[in-house]
């Protein structure tokens, strides 16, 4: 018998009854039986003793540091300002690092561009830092290896190459670091042929390459939303994925801002296809067809260039405007009445990768005199610096075996190249293939090196998303695994042994230091520059003039436009777009991601073939039912969406999905529909014809949080129009007819909390969500526990359709806990579990809760959440990314939105430590400190003067289901349409 | 042996166990851990620091002003002294070794609160509670031991007497705690603690 087993009593019984077995007459019991109740007895003895030895203290170590960090007090969060690597953005961030974990990002308030918002990406990059699946050292081949080693073996071969001339290529997503760059051009400047080129998945390459047409320069511009008066977009998600959607939404949310008696907001005129987060917040929202959207844009430029030249182009004096049906004909005209409503406040803009549709967008905005304006070419963002061209070029070069060494650095193309055999096929012919990938992903799975990068939140960097504006990215945790910075191994095959670190801060010191005057010491600026995390520096590079416009190219252009529209009108169309939470897919390892509900659909874990409801209903689909699109050799299979709003000769897919090396939990879901996208005209188009449909008998149901679309007649949402808005006057006297209670009201001293959403900001960006899964320790439940409605986020965003089914109107509703005075909850648990706090709130107290669920059954907001099961905290490594401050809940209790009542103790603790009442806007809410839109206010009615007290009484302000009288302490300031009076 | 026979030893062994867990010193029910006092790696003496050379608490614990939590001292912080004193004292060579080594001491945990509580050291530095009114006389401890139950019912216990509840005009109760001169103010709403 073995001695260490636990359960001594029952070890002795089966000893003994094996000494009994050989005299079978003295045994009570057959051999082979033992009565039930007898089992019982023995394992209750057994327990019995087993709860006695461990009535003691679990031992647990308590492990000091050796030599105390000055910085650090164990407990005490501090703050990093740093710059995020979710994507080529560059928004400033700061980090919280608890005992030396950072464990949640929040906005830099003081960053120019984002101004404190963050996305839903940037939130979700957290638990990619803790994933246990990244590479924990180099990696030769399929074998791990050592920094030594690898080093050793990829200089021997580089040094070949040198010898013999080869063609060495860096491939790359957007660098906009431009220390990186500058080692990127080290390393390859040792090469005879040594080229940098720039990839992107999903590029807006085609305005750059309009611009070098029009303009003679190959940039993207600034587009500057908080200039604009007007913006006329031709399907582009600037809210939602387009370039910089932090930094638009700030700017947009601050143009419509009705707060504080403004009277003014910019209009927005959003002429697309599918239906678009950007769409939806729209002032007019056009529905078009593909071509209709490229006639439409041909009109405008028409309209306008008829009221600036005598003569227009004849190639737009001929445009026969009878093709557009007469709503959308409509639509243009008064677009292109209102674009001299504010001359120059005007901006177009275009969603669309092809040169000529950019061409002409960038011909009326320098008609409308929106250059230098609302579109700046003088500091022209870098953050998307995608060039196709040279990418299908190199894999050109890879198939011909022309290029003698790879490497590749934050890019995938074997999963999301749009010839992705062929890029595969090329980079077998490549001798040398070098990975900077953290992960073992679809490319870096077919490398010789891996040599593994850090996560941005370990590592140096520098940003400079737009001219003049540099930002720091600055290690806020020591490497977890043996990674090294991409720009040190270059550095390192470069024959420079210093660090990457010292690079920088000798780029800094050389570049930018000359270019400031607030100080003549370089270790001073470096020291304010990291810890403002960003600094504003007049741009060297920066012309002062506009380039001159050229409209050479404009006629070809819309000629072109003008058959293409023709030739599209009759075909059915796919739109490959990019999901709000997924992106271009680099991040498809994320769970947080995949369960983030798509802002419009509400499905979580995959993606779909949306198309119109008039659509599925002429080819007899309904939702979830598996069609097959096949255009050639390619052929996918998706699941039907019906989508209202979306035009009925377009289907849209969601680019990102259906990775098959994303590890545990993003590999397999959803489709890819990259080898939809097509290479023409010198551009990647992310719209494709001449598509094939066929239903296959199978079914999938989705997993989506929103099973209902309508209001069904209730006043959940409301809206009005500016007039109607501007009509009514005055504060409108907030004292609504109280109904009568059977409760008394409870007496509120000190503090009591509220909070004022402001429909109006509030664009769908769902980044609360994901702020507040990142703060408040919310697990992933994953795609069969959605579908059974158990979702656990504490904020959902409730979207409503209006109006016709065609073309309806869309709303948002963020609901959250509303902390009611008078809460349905907290009369109905048996064990006072919920209970009011003397501050107004709604506690949830989770070692009392046994998990009866009245109160979540009783709660007409349905804002709480049951925890069904013991989601998975076993994994060491994950784990480090959990808030200490608030607990993790267990199996069987009950959970929701308490204001971040861990962020109202820790301000209240700090301001009465120091001896001083709380200031206004001190406490901010996970999900208010980063909404990009600031549409979330927070703070207490006790002060009078407070913002939220100011806000709730403006005349917007409404709570929901006021009929029921639960005095909800969460206030929505209406939506307001900026439309145009007929 | 028969069954029945089994049975008897088994029970006899789970009392006989029971019996002498109960008169051992280490013996607690269930979450309360008063009197624990585990054997540490260095045999530190809270009575003489604290007690004989009346060094105070927040030198060690320096955290305890500023944090949630008090914090155990950094072997850097015993060697501001002991680089001088008593420089060879096998338990101070010990610290010595660890910091050679670069290998942290493993003190073993003894006030331990549940992960689903939130005590705050800080906040009750700042409003005057002395440390051993939940420590206990630590200045007398040889080794250090749990002195006071640290359970929910203690806490409140004092939290209740720390507020004052007055009556306004129309009879509704107005509960203030705001701190006085005369009286420190708690709270006791349950998201306090438990968040």
């Amino acid at each position: 018998m073995n001695g260490e087993k636990l359960w001594k009593v029952f070890q002795r019984w089966e000893a003994d009854a094996e000494a009994a077995a050989g005299d079978e007459t003295s045994s009570p019991l057959p051999r082979a039986g033992m009565s039930r109740r007898t089992f019982i007895e023995l394992i209750g003895f057994s327990a019995a003793a087993l709860a006695f030895s461990s009535c003691r203290p679990p031992e647990q170590k308590i492990i000091p540091y050796l030599n105390q960090p000055v910085e650090l007090t164990p407990g005490v969060a501090n703050w990093y300002a740093s710059t995020c690597g979710g994507c080529r953005a560059a928004c400033g961030v700061l980090v919280k690092v608890r005992d030396g974990r950072p464990i949640k990002l929040e906005g830099n308030p003081q960053h120019p561009l984002t101004e404190g918002g963050l996305c839903a990406v940037a939130h979700a990059m957290v638990f990619d830092l803790y994933d246990a699946e990244r590479l924990r050292q180099p990696m030769i081949g399929s074998q791990g290896a050592d920094w030594e080693e690898v080093d050793r073996q990829i200089i021997e071969t580089l040094t070949t190459i040198k010898q013999s001339g080869g063609a060495v290529r860096l491939l790359s997503s957007t660098i906009n670091s431009p220390t990186s760059r500058e080692v990127i051009a080290r390393f390859l400047n040792q090469f005879a042929d040594g080229r940098h080129i720039v990839y992107e998945p999903v590029s807006t390459a085609a305005i750059s390459q309009a611009h070098q047409k029009t303009h003679g320069v190959a940039v993207v511009p600034n587009y500057r939303l908080d200039k604009a008066r007007l913006i006329i977009s031709f399907g582009a998600d600037f809210l939602g994925t387009w370039l910089a959607p932090v930094q638009f939404t700030r700017q947009y949310a601050r143009a419509r801002n009705l707060q504080d008696g403004r009277r003014e907001m910019l209009r927005h005129i959003q002429f697309e296809s599918r239906l678009s987060l950007t769409g939806i917040n729209a002032d007019a929202r056009v529905r078009v067809s593909p071509a209709e959207e490229i006639a439409a844009l041909l009109l405008l430029a028409k309209r306008v260039a008829e009221k600036r030249f005598r003569h227009p182009p004849a190639e737009l004096r001929s445009l026969d405007e009878t093709q557009l049906p007469e709503r959308v004909r409509d639509a243009v005209e008064r677009a292109a009445r209102q674009v001299w409503q504010w001359p120059g406040r005007s901006l177009v803009i275009s969603g669309s990768n092809d040169v000529d549709v950019q061409c002409v967008v960038n011909f009326i905005n320098h008609l409308t005199g929106a250059y230098g304006q609302t579109v700046d070419l003088r500091a022209p963002t870098n953050q998307n610096q995608a060039s196709d061209g040279d990418m299908v070029q190199l894999v050109k070069e890879m198939n011909e075996g022309k290029i003698a060494a790879l490497l590749m650095v934050g890019v995938n193309p074997a999963y999301d190249y749009y010839a992705r055999e062929d890029f595969i096929r090329g980079l077998s012919n490549v001798p040398v293939k070098i990975s900077f990938s953290p992960r073992r992903d679809e490319t870096s799975a077919l490398v010789d090196y891996i040599c593994p990068h850090h996560h941005f939140l370990e590592t140096w960097d520098d940003a400079e998303p737009v001219p003049g504006v540099f930002s720091l990215n600055q290690p806020t945790i020591a490497p977890l695994f043996q990674t090294r910075a991409y720009q040190e191994s270059l550095l390192r095959w470069s024959g420079d042994e210093r660090s990457y670190y010292e690079v920088l801060r000798q780029h800094w010191r050389e570049h930018l230091f000359p270019r400031q005057n607030g100080t003549t010491n370089f270790d001073e600026f470096w020291d304010r520059s990291l810890q403002d995390g960003v600094v504003v520096l007049t741009s060297a590079s920066a012309s002062t003039t506009i380039p001159r416009f050229t409209a050479d190219e404009v006629g070809a252009a819309v000629r072109r436009l003008r058959a293409r529209s023709t030739e599209m009108a009759e075909s059915l169309s796919v739109i490959l777009y990019e999901s709000v939470a997924l992106r271009d897919g680099a991040h498809a390892s994320n769970p947080w991601l995949h369960e983030l509900p798509d802002p419009i659909t509400k499905v979580t874990w995959d993606n779909y073939a949306s198309l119109s409801p008039k659509l599925a209903e002429q080819w007899q689909l309904e939702e979830g039912r598996v069609i097959r699109l096949s255009k050639g050799e390619v052929s996918l299979e998706l699941p039907v969406l019906i989508q209202p709003g979306q035009d009925d000769r377009t289907i849209a897919i969601a680019l990102g999905y259906g990775r098959t090396k994303a590890g545990r939990g993003g590999s397999y879901v959803g489709v890819n529909a990259y080898p939809l996208v097509s290479f023409e005209r010198g551009t990647f188009q992310y719209l494709t014809h001449g598509i094939t449909i066929e239903k296959t008998p199978h079914r999938v149901e989705f997993a989506s949080t929103q099973r209902h679309h309508t209001l069904d007649g209730r006043p959940l949402i409301k809206e009005l129009t500016l007039a109607e808005y501007l009509a009514e006057d005055g504060d409108q006297d907030q004292q609504r007819a109280r109904s009568w209670s059977i409760w008394e009201e409870y007496p509120y001293g000190e503090h009591k909390w509220a909070m004022v959403v402001d429909l109006n900001a509030c664009t769908g960006c769902s980044a609360c969500i994901l702020s507040c899964q990142a703060e408040n320790n919310v697990p992933v439940v994953g795609k069969d526990l959605v579908r059974e409605r158990r979702e656990m986020h504490w904020i959902r965003l409730d979207r409503y359709y209006r109006g016709e089914a065609d073309d309806p109107t869309v709303s948002y509703l963020p609901v959250m806990c509303y902390q009611c005075d008078n809460a349905s909850c907290e009369s109905v648990c048996p064990v006072l579990a919920t209970v009011h706090s003397s501050e107004g709130l709604n506690m949830q107290v989770y070692n009392r809760c046994v998990g009866t669920r009245y109160c979540e059954n009783n709660c007409p907001y349905k804002v709480r959440r049951f925890n069904w099961f013991q989601y998975p905290h076993s994994d060491p490594i994950a784990n480090l990314a959990l808030n200490p401050d608030v607990t993790v809940r267990t199996r069987g209790v009950m959970e929701k939105c308490t204001f971040c009542i861990q962020r109202i103790e820790e301000a209240k603790i700090r301001a009465r430590n120091e001896g001083r009442p709380l200031k206004d806007g001190e406490i901010q809410t996970a999900c208010q400190q980063s909404c990009p839109a600031g549409a979330i206010i927070f703070g207490d009615l006790v002060d009078r003067q407070s913002r939220v007290a100011r806000l709730r009484r403006d005349k917007r302000g409404y709570v929901l289901l006021e009929e029921l009288n639960r005095r909800p302490n969460i206030t929505y300031l209406a939506r307001v349409r900026n439309r145009e009076e007929a | 042996m028969s069954l029945t026979t089994a049975k008897i030893i088994s029970l006899l062994v789970t009392i006989t166990g029971a019996v002498a867990l109960l008169r051992g010193a280490s013996f607690h029910w269930f979450n309360n851990h008063q009197g624990y006092a585990p054997a540490q790696p260095i045999a530190f003496s809270h009575k003489l620091h604290a007690g004989d050379n009346q060094i105070p608490c927040l030198y060690c614990h320096w955290a305890a002003e500023k944090s949630s939590v008090a914090g155990i001292p950094a072997a850097s912080i015993c060697m501001n002294c002991h680089s001088q004193i008593r420089k060879d004292a096998p338990e101070i060579q010990k610290i010595v070794r660890a910091l050679k080594e670069n290998r942290p001491i493993a003190w073993v945990r003894v006030h331990d609160l549940p992960d689903f509580t939130k005590f705050n050291h800080s906040r009750h530095v700042w409003a005057g509670i002395k440390c051993q009114q939940c420590h206990g006389p630590v200045e007398t401890m040889e080794r250090i031991s749990q002195f006071r139950s640290l359970s929910m019912g203690m806490c409140v216990d004092c939290h209740r007497t720390h507020r004052v509840v007055t009556v306004d005009e129309s009879g509704k109760p107005i509960i203030t705690r705001e701190p006085t001169r005369e009286k420190l103010m708690a709270s006791t709403d349950c998201s306090v603690c438990h968040h």
